[in-house]
């Protein structure tokens, strides 16, 4: 202690950066590829490499912004067989793909708790492939139902209850507004499929741990009709405004906020967002669980997030864990939360108070959680989402009668690799 | 020329108006999206409402949200694109001379394999070369741009260097060869001074296409070690995961448009005068 | 390379029949010419092969697998299965017609763009000139993302662009007009896109054409009484032919691989796909190698294909002796 201080005294005496060099020659370094954010992994980078003391340090290196550039990335780098990857944040849809071929690093014995253990199901289940643990869930998240009070309250509808799309449809119809969801060509597309799919109870893919030529779909369903008549209705009847065909989260958030908002299902980071741009939108603003399918049958809300991958070729495997195990500590979680807006896997993170008093709607986000059901768990899962996005767009094309049989049959043949994308 | 009419006047006046509106409107257009507040950025309006540098400060503050993106891409893709440019244009130079005066077999098979690698589409190159470098270390760092870049500007510097010194008059050269100079004199003395300017058009064309690359910044770099500007743009991030990165976007706009503006400037005298003293009236 | 140094000229007309000296010099003349080409063209062309040879046979290799980068195990050979697959594909032949389209449109409008804004700094009062060309040369200078990425903002919806606003008096443009919601409006900002940022490289070479245009040869024409467009038909065009041929050929085939801006807009939605956008989507994005290989291949034919007809076309051979047109 005393030698840090003095050494510490020095440094600042030479008025040298030196001291920040962390790390004498011969401490690991670990190379962490995060999904960019406002800065906290970074810092859980910084405050575990001084935990560790000297056993290695992290780096962390930045990744593209959409899920699937990032795939992107690390699947060429690690088919590659790319030593310099450690530690990967990854968005939970591709990590089939990658558990697959063996690009991932098992997950040791002793850390299965860490992956299981206190952590919200929607994230167990994301983090799990063939049976399996591949990877250690980091933070969770999932969409919720945001509403405009008034506008809520002049449609007449009663938001302690469970609502379901007939209902958020009809009112944004009565009161001349808009609704906030995702029609752009992109991942959103799917989670917004998903979501409608497997909240009438059905689901994308019937087997998804079938090999490739052997999958098959669920869409030409009832559920999977009833998802359609309803991007259909919002698509055709220009519910979702004039930019739906390339709205995003960040599109349909602004829409929310303007004077034509009234309902958006999103992911948590509005609070944040909008707290910071428009407080009087805040204000009028609430919450409550993603919309139902069937009046009476739960919703199964998306979930997303991230999960810490280790590479398979990574030099250092066993303190990449070590440190994976240090990154997702609850504390660290609640941390990233409050600044990051990224709500916790661990249930225990959400106890922190700090969580409370920033995210009022804490309780909703970790029931939400539990209710969420993951997109299609496939090493092929790349396909079957832009197989979705290419017949399911744009939202007012959509229609029970053809979209469902139009993405099975694109869907399948892709699979079987009879037909390009 | 002689002394212009009034109505030449404002005819001139006019066609330079509609050139610089026409050039420069989209520039104008994303600098005054960069001054934009996260919030002023969907009002519908050329003009920011509200005049902000905070899109300025996120790429170029410390600590900004995207000050360690910009800032090592920007130093990345001058140096990178600069070296290549020069590797190709000194040897495009010497090619496209050969090509355009002297009579040898495999003259066409020289601009045959340019065009062939020219128009080569760069996605396929990337995968294999991806690979390689892997294998043999050049991942990730500058040697392992600039190689590549070379099958992008090499190309394009000989053909259009050849395009240009056909059209140079060489009875400079040929007279002096009569004078007993070796041809290589004859190169340097008389047709060096003519093909300047072709060569600067060259140098510029061929560095803004190494400049402008996005296929290979984006599938041969990993870090901020050889990450180019377009490549890097594409990583830009707003305050949270789904925030869009606009304002941060047009401000790293700008700023590498400054550097392409001074060198344009630079440049562009030269080329003026290159050109025009080009044109021997023979 | 061929090999230099020994000069068998000499040799042989030490030993052999006697030519005369004027053959002997121009053989010898000939001889050196052709060291003297390979010495000067040879690094370039070395360097050129060395560059793409290997990563171009490696695609044409990779075509004939059944091969997905996370599935390396799987790896088959198809021979021209890929090939089958993607020529009955309507996705393929789709975004080859889109790509031609942009093609021409762009080619087209840029050249004429181009022409004028040559002839304009070509003719300009001096104070002008440097005015005009520093403008002109700023879209050619800007990053083609980056030019996207203007473009994209001034016309999105969601990123509250201004276009819709100045422009809700054109029949069919309100407020509410999403550009990037269909396939004809996107293709028009794509193409604006594409036109603005590459004009000044049409109009760059045009230039350097001009300059050579033997000024005297219009002014005879002009004195002879002939009309500009006369002069313009008569004696800038024929004389420009070669650079107008490269300008086109290169415009052509550089607008026919159309990828970032179509990336940065609408990424291949609504019917904008290109073929390069769909090479890179299926051997990049989808890590299937084959398939991609097999459409990157496709894509090299129809470009040397394209350029084929162009310099048939235009019968402006570059490879010919010393400009003898």
């Amino acid at each position: 202690m005393r030698r840090r201080i003095l050494a510490t005294v020095t440094a600042l005496a030479v008025g040298a950066a030196l001291a920040a060099c962390s790390g004498e020659s011969g401490t690991p370094t670990l190379t962490w590829y995060i999904n960019p954010d406002a800065g906290g992994q970074a810092a859980i980078a910084q405050s575990c490499t001084e935990a560790a003391d000297g056993a290695y340090v992290i780096e962390t290196s930045l990744l593209p912004r959409d899920a699937a550039s990032q795939r992107e990335q690390l699947a060429r780098r690690l088919a590659a067989q790319d030593g310099s990857i450690d530690i990967m944040s990854l968005d939970p849809p591709f990590i089939p793909e990658l558990a697959e071929p063996g690009f991932l690093a098992p997950v040791p014995a002793e850390l299965e708790a860490l992956g299981t253990e206190g952590v919200v199901q929607g994230a167990v289940d994301s983090a799990m492939w063939d049976g399996e643990l591949v990877t250690i869930p980091f933070w969770a998240n999932t969409q919720l139902l945001w509403y405009r009070e008034s506008v809520a309250e002049a449609a007449g509808l009663d938001m302690t209850e469970p609502v379901t799309w007939d209902e958020i449809i009809e009112a944004a119809r009565s009161q001349d507004k808009l609704l906030g969801v995702q029609g752009t060509k992109g991942e959103s597309l799917t989670v917004w499929i998903n979501a409608l799919v497997a909240s009438a109870g059905g689901e994308i893919i019937a087997n998804p741990e079938a090999p490739a030529d052997e999958v098959e779909l669920g869409l030409d369903t009832d559920a999977g009709r009833a998802a359609a008549d309803i991007i259909g209705r919002i698509g055709d009847e220009g519910l979702g405004g004039p930019g739906l065909p390339t709205a995003d989260e960040n599109a349909s958030m602004n829409l929310f906020a303007s004077d034509d908002g009234s309902f958006m299902v999103n992911w948590p980071f509005v609070w944040a967002a909008l707290g910071e741009a428009s407080p009087d939108v805040v204000e009028d603003m609430g919450w409550a669980i993603y919309p139902q399918v069937e009046e009476g049958a739960d919703a199964a809300p998306p979930v997303g997030g991230i999960n810490l991958g280790v590479g398979a070729f990574s030099d250092d495997v066993d303190l990449a864990y070590q440190a994976v195990e240090c990154i997702v500590a609850p504390e660290n979680q609640a941390e990233y939360f409050v600044t990051n807006g990224n709500p916790p896997s661990s249930v225990e993170a959400y106890e922190d108070p700090r969580v409370a008093e920033d995210f009022p709607m804490w309780e909703t986000i970790r029931d939400s959680l539990d209710l969420a059901v993951p997109r299609p768990q496939t090493p092929r899962y790349n396909e079957v989402t832009l197989g979705l996005q290419e017949t399911w767009h744009p939202p007012s094309a959509v229609s029970p009668d053809s979209s469902p049989e139009e993405a099975t049959s694109l869907i399948t043949a892709v699979l079987r690799g009879e037909r390009l994308l | 020329m002689g002394a212009l009419t009034t109505r030449q006047k404002v005819g001139w006046a006019a066609i330079a108006v509609a050139v610089l509106v026409w050039s420069l409107f989209p520039v104008l257009s994303i600098i005054m999206t960069s001054f934009k507040t996260q919030e002023g950025l969907f009002s519908g309006t050329f003009l920011p409402q509200e005049w902000t540098g905070e899109n300025y400060a996120a790429i170029l503050a410390p600590g900004g949200s995207a000050q360690d993106l910009f800032l090592p891409a920007l130093r990345n893709s001058i140096g990178i694109s600069l070296i290549s440019t020069f590797i190709a244009v000194v040897l495009a130079t010497f090619a496209a001379y050969a090509i355009a005066r002297l009579d040898f077999p495999g003259k066409r098979l020289i601009l045959t394999t340019a065009l062939a690698v020219s128009i080569f589409p760069v996605i396929s190159i990337v995968t294999p070369l991806f690979n390689l470098w892997r294998n043999i270390g050049l991942y990730d760092t500058w040697l392992g741009l600039i190689i590549p870049y070379l099958s992008l500007t090499l190309p394009i510097s000989i053909w259009t260097l050849t395009a240009f010194f056909k059209q140079i008059p060489w009875e400079l050269e040929q007279a002096a060869q009569v004078d007993g100079a070796t041809t290589w004199q004859a190169f340097r003395k008389a047709v060096v001074p003519l093909a300047a300017p072709g060569v600067f058009t060259t140098a510029i064309i061929a560095f803004f296409i190494a400049w402008n690359d996005f296929v290979y910044g984006i599938s041969l770099t990993s870090t901020s070690a050889a990450r180019p500007v377009p490549a890097a743009l594409a990583f830009f991030t707003g305050a949270s995961q789904f925030e869009e990165p606009t304002g941060a976007i047009s401000a790293a706009a700008v700023v590498v448009t400054v550097p392409v503006v001074i060198i344009v400037l630079l440049f562009q005298r030269r080329i003026v005068s290159g050109l025009t003293q080009g044109a021997v009236k023979g | 390379m061929p090999p230099v140094g020994v000069d068998r000229t000499r040799e042989r007309s030490a030993t052999g029949r006697k030519p005369t000296t004027g053959r002997v010099r121009r053989s010898d003349r000939a001889r050196d010419e052709v060291r003297l080409g390979w010495m000067l063209a040879g690094p370039a062309f070395v360097v050129m092969l060395a560059v793409t040879l290997y990563p171009i046979l490696q695609a044409v290799f990779d075509s004939l697998f059944n091969f997905r980068l996370t599935d390396p195990d799987a790896r088959e050979f198809v021979g021209a299965g890929n090939y089958a697959v993607v020529l009955t594909d309507a996705v393929f032949w789709d975004s080859l017609w889109v790509t031609l389209l942009i093609t021409v449109v762009t080619v087209a409008i840029e050249l004429v763009l181009g022409f004028a804004l040559a002839m304009v700094m070509h003719r300009a009062i001096t104070t002008l000139r440097g005015w005009l060309r520093t403008a002109i040369l700023v879209p050619y200078g800007i990053i083609t993302v980056v030019s996207a990425f203007a473009w994209f903002y001034a016309f999105d919806i969601n990123s509250g662009g201004f276009v819709n606003n100045w422009f809700d008096w054109v029949p069919g443009v309100d407020e509410n007009l999403n550009w990037f919601a269909a396939q004809g409006t996107s293709l028009f900002v794509i193409i604006a896109s594409e036109v603005w940022k590459t004009t000044p490289f049409i109009s760059l070479l045009l230039l350097s054409g001009l300059a050579q245009v033997p000024g005297d040869l219009e002014e005879a024409a002009k004195v002879d009484g002939a009309t500009s467009w006369q002069v313009l038909k008569r004696v800038i065009l024929p004389n420009m032919k070669a650079a107008i041929m490269v300008a086109v050929l290169f415009r052509a085939l550089d607008a026919f691989r159309i990828f970032d801006n179509v990336f940065i807009m609408t990424n291949g939605a609504n019917g904008t796909e290109v073929l390069s956008l769909l090479a890179y989507r299926t051997s990049i994005g989808r890590l299937e190698i084959g398939l991609g290989s097999a459409i990157s291949v496709l894509l090299f034919l129809c470009v040397i294909l394209i350029s084929f007809v162009a310099v048939k076309g235009f019968k402006v051979d570059l490879a010919s002796a010393r400009g003898g047109e």
